[in-house]
């Protein structure tokens, strides 16, 4: 534990030394939050609704850091450290790969986290925004849609050759996600069949059931999204630690 | 010898051995059956022409690279399949250090010395080896001598039994040079095996017990400094390795 807890201090240092994370991860939410804020105030989500529009677009707010987290940050440092024979430094000491895994994982987890206490204090300070749903499923929502972005991106950055195969996949995960998985642009507001085709994301899942809980709308399948990214969890986290190389 | 057998409580005999190591990249021979052994509280070098093959054995030895036949022990195991055991006694400095891009030296020592039990106290090694102003500064504004010093101190953290220093003085001034031969001595006294590869055949006399001269992944001379002047009939070192390693054609 002493080790995990060194690292994770220097690794977080050195991240927020990079600024990258401290824009998309924590900055670039509270921008999209204030932007919806302006435009939508408090009005209603639908003519009658009980919740406000931004209320509706809480969950979708939150997973700005998560994609920017998962699918930039984490895969992009982990081939870093491949190419720039950090990792081989390592393999020469006792650190074991689910050690060095877990310290940059944990980093993510502490940018969303804190981006989620940011967006919802300042939504809740300037537009009144509550959860109308449950809390703890909320959190549950999130941590599953968390946990899963991010296998996605550990297993990438294990398994890309270098960082720029790396940087490449990043950008085909994440920009669709970004934009089109409900994150950026409100699922909402996008014609039917292009929501039909964009369910087709795991992070759209995860908006999706985030925002069933906090909202405290009933949804039929909890279970179809929650085992998918279970199942995505398991296989990527796996694959990433069997298939990790140093170099 | 006491003072060995103090600090490697299982006794073993030699830190490193090797028998019949042999590599190939895509065909080419890289090491030929190599066999090595470096007994511990000893100083060994292992010489040789760019790519006759010292960064691939140190990385066979080590594990960082398979090797295609034979078998490498590190303090009497594999360190491949032990590699959390032995790397807790095991320092290594790599030819190609490289460091996390904007990471300062206090942090780099610091993450370096929370991997190990019993890691030793960086700060007095930065001190020792001449950087202890230095700590505070980012490891890319170091110069490269200062670099390749804070690379030693690294290799040193886990106060090793064992210590691997490729080309450890390369990029050293005449004085830094000698700082680090007495610091070297130093620590070989205190019963640290040292496994080094140099270019600069007053180091290799000053600090190594024996030496191995490699070519084209051949060991064509092995034993002591003085062994290989005699066998070779010249006075310096230098002559005798050119000799050996088959340089004097091509310089």
């Amino acid at each position: 534990m002493r080790t995990f807890f060194s690292l994770l201090k220097t690794e977080l240092k050195l991240n927020i030394r990079n600024m990258n994370m401290v824009i998309f991860a924590v900055i670039m939410p509270v921008v999209v939050l204030v932007i919806l804020g302006f435009i939508y105030r408090t009005k209603p989500a639908l003519p009658g609704a009980e919740y406000t529009f931004l209320e509706q677009s809480m969950s979708a707010v939150c997973t700005i850091s998560i994609c920017a987290g998962g699918l930039m940050g984490l895969p992009l440092v982990v081939a870093g450290y491949r190419e720039r024979k950090i990792l081989k430094r390592f393999r020469v000491t006792p650190v074991s790969p689910v050690m060095l895994l877990g310290v940059e994982f944990t980093i993510y987890v502490l940018y969303a986290a804190v981006s989620m206490a940011l967006v919802f204090l300042m939504a809740a300070v300037f537009w009144g925004v509550r959860i109308p749903g449950s809390p703890a499923a909320f959190l549950g929502s999130w941590l599953l849609t968390l946990v899963s972005t991010l296998s996605i991106g550990m297993m990438v950055g294990g398994i890309a050759k270098n960082e720029k195969m790396a940087s490449v996949i990043a950008c085909l995960l994440y920009f669709p996600m970004l934009i089109f998985s409900g994150a950026t642009l409100p699922f909402e507001v996008m014609p039917k069949m292009m929501q039909k085709i964009v369910a087709l994301f795991p992070l759209t899942q995860g908006i999706q059931l985030m925002k069933a809980a906090f909202l405290g709308i009933h949804m039929e399948s909890v279970r179809v999204p929650a085992a998918v990214m279970g199942i995505v969890t398991i296989l990527c986290a796996g694959a990433a630690v069997k298939f990790f190389k140093w170099e | 010898m006491s003072e060995t057998i103090k600090r490697n409580h299982k006794k073993i005999k030699e830190a490193v051995l090797t028998k019949d190591l042999t590599k190939s990249y895509q065909g080419r021979t890289v090491l030929k059956g190599l066999n090595l052994s470096v007994k511990a509280g000893t100083v060994f070098g292992l010489l040789g022409a760019n790519g006759a093959g010292k960064s691939t054995t140190i990385e066979c030895i080590l594990g960082t690279k398979q090797a295609d036949g034979g078998t490498a022990l590190v303090l009497g195991r594999d360190a491949k399949k032990e590699r959390r055991t032995v790397f807790q006694k095991v320092g290594v400095q790599f030819q190609e250090g490289d460091y996390q891009p904007e990471i300062r030296v206090s942090e780099l020592c610091g993450e370096t010395a929370c991997l190990y039990e019993r890691p030793a106290d960086w700060r007095k090694l930065c001190e020792r080896f001449g950087i202890g102003d230095k700590i505070k500064n980012t490891v890319k504004s170091l110069s490269g001598g200062e670099r390749q010093r804070l690379f030693i101190v690294l290799a040193l953290i886990p106060n090793p039994e064992l210590v691997f220093l490729d080309e450890l003085t390369t990029g050293l001034d005449a004085r830094a040079r000698r700082t680090v031969w007495k610091i070297l001595e130093d620590l070989k006294g205190e019963g640290l095996t040292i496994f080094l590869t140099s270019h600069f055949m007053d180091e290799v006399e000053a600090l190594c017990d024996e030496i191995c001269i490699l070519r084209k992944g051949e060991a064509v001379f092995y034993g002591t400094v003085e062994q290989a002047k005699a066998q070779s009939g010249c006075e310096r070192l230098e002559d005798a390795y050119l000799k050996f390693a088959d340089e004097e054609v091509v310089a």
